[in-house]
């Protein structure tokens, strides 16, 4: 019986903190996003611009550590069971990879475009053979070029 | 092209779903699947139940009949009580069985047959006894229970319960503690169908011995709601299946033509003074 309790509260708990967490991430995302649309970061390895109008360019990086919640975690192992997609899991990786696109722009500050993205993601905190709460890491990278106008 | 800044309109990386709708789906999926596993091997218990042989039967009971330690100062009424099993069983009930009497200190007012022949009396059910013959049809009821193997069926079952339990919950979970208590303190439960099985046998085992079915219908009637500690136990006033087995038994004593006759005082050692509480 205690085992359930503390079961359900764990579920209650996870749910409700991951939600709202989750929220408002998403708010902040979109408000960063929204504010950095004017710094383009493309795959492309580099722009059609001579070299002697670059002023700079140097290696700009961000990344990010998001853990999952207990409801998640529950709902990821109940798919383990049936297959399918882990819906669960995806908006974990969505928030993880434009937090750190988000954080790799900030680090180039007032540069004219980021080229040469590449995003990476690992999962950190995990023993083998011992349940303990998976995070997610994604680091993006790429390379801020200033360009003369 | 131009280059024009601006930001996706939609996020199709992320599914629309509502968490808890989905978390609905999965655990209602797992939970109709466990319920199909558990009824699929309930049938398979009762398929294989009445092919065990009486010997495999003993040497399974063999650690569970060990758990069992009878109270010092019941030893008495253990002794009567299985006397009193022995004449029944050697007149009128031929089991393969050699039933082992074992009285508990419990005030469950109720008895349990658990598999390899032996029968759990608790203290409780001897201090609302008011004659033999109404503790003999309580024993002969559960002597009907071995006689169908009721007893394995319902552990058979228990066991499918524990071993899903397990699968879904692990080793230490509730339902498989309750599953423990509930095999040495309250009767396992029987299905309406076995438990008629077992009171009809217990009717004809009585006219047999005593030659009439005195105090037959007596223990149902005598159990009174607040009494019933368990809610489960099979003998209960309060089970709402009893005034049908009231029913069912005064049909069949008016169907055989059973005289009713007088009902013959307990043995003194079976009275147990009830608790002034």
């Amino acid at each position: 019986m205690v085992d359930l309790i503390i079961f359900l509260s764990l579920l209650a708990l996870g749910y409700g903190a991951g939600t709202w967490a989750e929220k408002r991430h998403y708010r902040s995302i979109a408000e960063r996003e929204q504010a950095t649309v004017t710094l383009p970061a493309v795959t492309l390895k580099s722009v059609d611009v001579p070299a002697h109008k670059i002023r700079s360019a140097h290696l700009v990086h961000g990344n990010v550590v998001i853990s999952v919640d207990y409801f998640k975690r529950l709902l990821a192992g109940l798919r383990n069971i049936f297959g399918g997609r882990v819906k669960s899991y995806e908006s974990l990786i969505d928030r993880a990879r434009r937090e750190a696109l988000l954080r790799m722009k900030a680090m180039a500050g007032d540069a004219t475009v980021i080229v040469n993205v590449r995003i990476e993601t690992a999962t950190i905190g995990r023993q083998s053979r011992r349940k303990s709460t998976a995070c997610l890491e994604a680091v993006a990278y790429g390379t801020a070029l200033t360009v003369e106008r | 092209m131009k280059f024009t800044a601006r930001l996706p309109g939609t996020n199709v990386n992320v599914s629309p779903t509502h968490p808890l709708k989905e978390f609905a789906v999965l655990a209602g999926g797992l939970l109709a699947a466990m319920v199909g596993i558990y009824l699929i091997m309930g049938l398979a218990v009762d398929l294989i139940v009445p092919r065990i042989s009486l010997s495999l039967e003993q040497k399974l009971a063999g650690a569970f009949s060990a758990r069992i330690t009878d109270s010092e100062k019941l030893a008495g009424a253990t002794r009567s009580l299985q006397a009193l099993v022995d004449q029944l069983q050697a007149h009128c009930a031929p089991l393969p069985y050699h039933i082992h009497v074992h009285v508990l200190q419990s005030d469950a007012v109720n008895a349990a047959a658990l598999p390899g022949g032996n029968m759990i009396v608790f203290s409780g059910l001897l201090k609302k006894m008011t004659s033999e013959n109404e503790l003999a049809f309580v024993l002969a009821h559960e002597l009907g229970h071995f006689v169908h193997r009721d007893h394995l069926r319902a552990l058979g079952r228990a066991l499918v319960l524990m071993t899903v339990s397990t699968v879904l919950l692990g080793a230490d979970n509730s339902i498989n503690r309750m599953i423990g208590k509930g095999i040495t303190l309250t009767d396992l439960s029987f299905s309406r169908h076995q438990e008629t099985r077992a009171d009809e046998f217990a009717l004809k085992t009585l006219f047999c011995r005593y030659g009439n079915v005195a105090d037959a219908t007596t223990f149902f009637r005598s159990i009174p709601k607040e009494e019933d500690p368990w809610r489960f136990g099979h003998y209960f006033a309060s089970h709402p299946d009893n005034r049908r087995r009231i029913a069912h038994l005064e049909e069949m004593i008016a169907e055989h033509g059973y005289p009713l006759g007088r009902p013959r005082p307990l043995p003194p050692i079976l009275v147990i003074p009830k608790n002034p509480s």
